[in-house]
């Protein structure tokens, strides 16, 4: 150990000494205040875990209460479906109406007029 | 190290082994959190409760005190990274800075060389604190400031300097 080293230690030994002196708490006292600070953490989290379930059953409850109970579910006719070229999607709460033309909304193609070997391109 | 007092979550962890460097552990957190003693305490019963609950998790890779240092040494910088708006808020206020650590002990033969040691860069002070006071190798210190070897060597050697000059002017 170097004299520089030597008066370091001597220095920081002191220093450090007279800074942690009769500060150290009790082992036990931190341990049991760290054991009962994890029971509180997990009482919580049961808390936290406890209001989280019963909020979701209200809003299950909730939702079920005010669902549409006399909803008339529609399919598609096919002969209504053949004799018309507009469609409309059958009546759903979950989904907004949606109408086409299946002549004025889809785009035109695009026709090429030249051919390769007898084949249009 | 007895059955009953190894922790459950942590198989390499005893409460004896703990309990015999609680002193040192203290001392460290202290110097953390500018020697306040109630941030101190907080900051021990967070690390063993980390500790006990299996999140810091300890394998046997490095000694149980430089686990349990650097489990101290990353709390507090989280503290540190959690205060860091509103001690900037203070600041902006023109609030006093806390007392001086060096004017917190009384004066004595190596007092100055103490008060050095404090005013050092805080990496360069954390280091000096590890291998001198705290009787760990570099490598160990390394491991608790979070930097490699040579980047606590070369902290290291800075300090040891600053500290050589300091000593040449007085």
């Amino acid at each position: 150990m170097t004299d520089i080293d030597k008066q370091l230690h001597d220095a920081l030994r002191n220093g450090q000494a007279k800074a942690e002196a009769g500060r150290i708490p009790d082992f036990d006292m931190v341990w049991v205040r760290a054991e009962s600070e994890i029971v509180q953490r997990r009482r919580r989290i049961r808390a936290v875990g406890g209001i989280a379930a019963a909020a979701a059953l209200v809003a299950v409850i909730f939702t079920s209460q005010f669902r549409p109970t006399d909803q008339e579910w529609e399919f598609v006719d096919p002969d209504e479906f053949a004799s018309s070229t507009s469609w409309v999607a059958p009546s759903d709460v979950l989904l907004p109406k949606h109408r086409f033309d299946i002549y004025g909304d889809i785009p035109v193609l695009i026709e090429s007029t030249d051919e390769d070997r007898g084949t249009l391109l | 190290m007895r059955d009953s007092d190894v922790l459950d979550n942590n198989p390499h962890v005893s409460r004896s082994a703990l309990e015999a460097m609680h002193g040192q552990v203290f001392g460290w957190a202290l110097s953390r959190c500018d020697f306040e003693q109630t941030v101190a305490e907080d900051l021990v019963q967070q690390a063993y409760v980390e500790l006990l609950t299996g999140r810091a998790r300890f394998d046997g890779e490095s000694s149980l005190k430089t686990f349990v240092f650097a489990v101290v040494q990353n709390l507090s910088r989280n503290r540190y990274r959690r205060m860091a708006t509103r001690l900037r808020l203070l600041q902006k206020a023109g609030s006093e800075p806390g007392a001086d650590v060096a004017d917190m002990v009384e004066l004595g033969e190596h007092d100055e060389l103490w008060k050095a040691v404090q005013e050092l860069p805080a990496r360069q002070r954390d280091i000096i604190e590890l291998v001198f006071c705290r009787d760990m190798t570099i490598q160990e210190a390394s491991i608790v400031m979070g930097v490699t070897t040579g980047t606590g060597r070369v902290h290291y050697d800075r300090a040891k300097k600053t500290l050589k000059r300091r000593l040449a002017n007085d």
